[in-house]
């Protein structure tokens, strides 16, 4: 059975090239959800059965690490693994947020392989 | 100019995995602030202990084919497809340059990219910041990718 995959970014831009990239993965996803924020992230999360989110750190209103952070304090969700997918992969960033639960990290730009390595360690 | 070495590796990488386009730098030059005609240019700007910017500068032209390959579908105006894009360009070229000056990712703060465009503007520069611009040209077209920076101390 296919996957669910949410993918949570501010630019509607980066949206459709994750979800191209994905789909170029290899990756059975089923289903490609899409929040533009943190607190959308959270609401789709508590309405719909997730495998996996792919999230963008610098984002507006909510941004990556708050996410993490509430989502963490979620118990419904807490365990919905979250791969960060960033410009932001400085090794202070990237340790922020694996304290806060999140299972790895994509530097931008990034390629369908390194997604399917990525995520394919989680699925 | 090692900056210029870095815009390039950065910008070259980006184009080539990102949006499957070839882009070949020209010689490095300081832009002086010259005016930008029918353009769109995607702005971050950098804070810390390093400020300035980091902006990519495109005609209108080179801007809708970049979208189109970028997304892959039929761009035929400066829409905010096109601004959301060009943006999305300046924030992983920002990203890019910044792992190289800071690699803990702890001392330069990246701002949310934006995107201006029209007729006629500037974008100015951040006073006693070093600058570099490079330009690079694809199948005609060409763009500008400027950084400015300047370390307190």
């Amino acid at each position: 059975m296919g996957k669910t995959v949410l993918i949570v970014d501010d630019s509607n831009t980066m949206r459709k090239i994750v979800s191209r990239a994905l789909r170029q993965a290899g990756i059975d996803f089923s289903t490609i959800l899409e929040a533009s924020d943190g607190q959308e992230a959270l609401d789709v999360l508590s309405a719909n059965d997730v495998d996996v989110v792919l999230s963008d750190i610098n984002m507006p209103n909510m941004n990556g690490l708050e996410f993490l952070k509430a989502k963490s304090e979620i118990a419904a969700i807490k365990d919905i693994p979250v791969v960060m997918i960033s410009t932001e992969t400085g090794a202070d960033i990237i340790d922020e947020a694996k304290s806060y639960g999140a299972k790895g990290a994509i530097k931008k730009p990034f390629t369908p392989d390194l997604i399917n390595e990525t995520l394919g360690a989680l699925l | 100019m090692e900056n210029a070495q870095h815009i390039i590796d950065a910008t070259q990488e980006i184009f080539s995995s990102m949006i499957m386009l070839e882009v070949a730098p020209g010689e490095s030059f300081i832009r002086n602030n010259d005016k930008l005609i029918n353009s769109i240019s995607g702005i971050v700007g950098l804070a810390g202990a390093t400020k300035g910017m980091l902006a990519i500068h495109m005609t209108n032209a080179a801007a809708l084919a970049v979208t189109t390959a970028f997304l892959g579908m039929d761009v035929e105006e400066i829409d905010d497809d096109v601004r959301d894009a060009i943006g999305e360009l300046a924030n992983m070229l920002a990203g890019s340059i910044k792992s190289i000056l800071d690699p803990s990712g702890s001392d330069i703060k990246l701002s949310m990219p934006s995107a201006i465009y029209g007729e006629d503007y500037s974008v100015d520069c951040l006073a006693g910041a070093q600058a570099v611009t490079v330009p690079f040209t694809f199948d005609g077209l060409g763009f500008l990718v400027e950084l400015q920076l300047r370390k307190d101390s």
